[in-house]
């Protein structure tokens, strides 16, 4: 075998990785890669390490949520059912309570990152929607496998529910909320809510 | 002479365990397969849920997954047994494993997980075969010999680390659900937590594949079965409380996780 077949082969090879490589990460991967990586950039940066800026960066990290997570959908999902009576003052004042409860537990979570691996394993697209699977890689040697459903909106593909070890979080408020309400009432589910935020 | 009156006694207790949960499966198990097929009947709720969540604009894709609720008629008892592991957590598991978590450094703890979970391997194994998921079975016997031949006696999980074999996470429980046994009824156990109707029969059926079974009637179980759980706390803590701030109902919300995470470990095997 001479030099230019070597070349050549090589060429090809790569080129077949290439492919590979994009066919593996589609754009809801992309997406979900891109936030997660932002994310984990606000955590290393030094500058935001200090005390004093833990306001600053619970700020950008919290934008960088709001970009990627459809809180309407999500907060419509959980509600089903009882989603349809409500009014439109309502339902924005639901949307914000109930990003309110989600981003807190997240941010919890996010500020006790400790150098965790984020594996991307694949994607699944069916028209409008789509699913993310990451497998999550603890200290403790634990895999946590997460699955982020998406929903293209526009050109750009938003997360509407989050599956942990196959828990879905939508499917899990939406038992809790129709659980409240049936059993007492849309209001007392809002009280709820607001209690919750303001024990932080 | 008391080794072999010991060894009687713990056959005779088998025993009785093995009479309890036939009587249990037979006398609930109707009750199991009303929970997931005709559970329309039991709360027509549920299914004004599934109707609403169709008519939802815009229509559900192929990837989505919405499951069935699991039963509950046993509410208030769950409710208050849910308080008392609650507070058993807060009162007295957490601050003991957070004393032990002070002392033993982490890979000391994670190596003890790791041992008890080697000498359990049979339940998994055996529960593999049952499921005819044969390289599950495979697995797990490598597991086996690797780890204990090469990992201290599988205090170090090499066969995981070097050879990248997972473990099968299979048991009693979830070979019943692929049987096509449906949940049953929800119980919260204390002490034990959340389980439903089959999965209880599961872990029954799981103390004869378990060694640990073996040492039931002698005093050194009972040092190192509370040992264990406040080692595997000791791993976990921060998890129920972040769980608990999280949820709107916390009772509601472990009920479900529960139904959710099983009714999943079901389908993947």
């Amino acid at each position: 075998m001479n030099v230019s077949n070597l070349v050549k082969g090589m060429l090809v090879l790569f080129s077949v990785l290439g492919i590979t490589a994009s066919a593996l990460g589609g754009a809801p991967t992309d997406k979900i890669r891109q936030t997660t990586d932002k994310i984990l950039s606000i955590l290393a940066d030094p500058s935001l390490k200090n005390p004093s800026k833990v306001e600053e960066r619970r700020r950008l990290i919290r934008k960088a949520v709001d970009e990627r997570f459809n809180w309407e959908e999500m907060a419509r999902r959980s509600l089903a059912r009882h989603w349809v009576p409500r009014t439109d003052e309502e339902r924005r004042e639901f949307v914000r309570l109930f990003a309110d409860l989600l981003e807190r537990t997240y941010m919890s979570k996010v500020e006790g990152y400790s150098g965790e691996k984020v594996l991307y394993e694949g994607e699944k697209a069916d028209g409008e929607y789509a699913t993310v699977n990451v497998k999550i890689v603890t200290k403790k040697n634990v895999d946590i496998p997460v699955v982020y459903r998406l929903k293209k909106g526009g050109d750009d593909w938003l997360v509407y529910d989050i599956s942990i070890e196959g828990v879905s979080l939508v499917n899990n408020y939406r038992t809790q909320f129709n659980s409240i309400i049936t059993q007492s009432s849309y209001e007392n589910l809002i009280k709820k809510l607001k209690e919750k935020g303001a024990q932080k | 002479m008391s080794s072999r009156t010991n060894r009687d006694q713990s056959l005779k207790l088998i025993f009785r365990i093995c009479i309890a949960s036939i009587l249990w499966l037979t006398l609930f198990a109707p009750l199991c397969l009303a929970g997931d097929e005709t559970s329309i009947l039991a709360s027509t709720s549920d299914e004004i849920i599934q109707v609403a969540i169709a008519n939802i604009p815009p229509e559900p894709s192929k990837l989505e997954e919405t499951p069935e609720p699991i039963s509950d008629p046993l509410e208030p008892v769950n409710r208050a047994f849910f308080k008392f592991n609650d507070k058993l957590y807060f009162w007295i598991l957490k601050p003991l494993a957070t004393g032990y978590e002070a002392v033993v450094p982490e890979g000391g703890r994670v190596g003890v997980r790791n041992f008890f979970s080697n000498l359990t391997t049979p339940i998994r194994l055996v529960n593999c075969l049952f499921q005819a998921n044969f390289k599950g079975a495979g697995n797990e016997t490598v597991r086996l010999l690797v780890n204990t031949a090469f990992g201290v006696a599988g205090f170090l999980d090499v066969a995981k680390n070097e050879l990248n074999i997972e473990k099968s996470e299979e048991d009693f429980g979830q070979t019943l659900g692929s049987w096509g046994i449906g949940s049953g009824i929800y119980i919260d156990w204390p002490i034990f937590g959340p389980s439903s109707l089959r999965d209880t029969a599961g872990f029954v059926g799981d103390l004869f594949l378990d060694p640990r079974t073996y040492i039931f009637n002698r005093p050194i179980f009972y040092v190192l079965r509370p040992y264990e759980i406040v080692n595997d706390t000791s791993l976990t803590i921060g998890e129920y409380e972040d769980f608990k701030e999280s949820a709107v109902d916390p009772y509601i919300a472990l009920k479900d996780a529960y139904h959710q995470y099983r009714q999943n470990k079901i389908r993947q095997r």
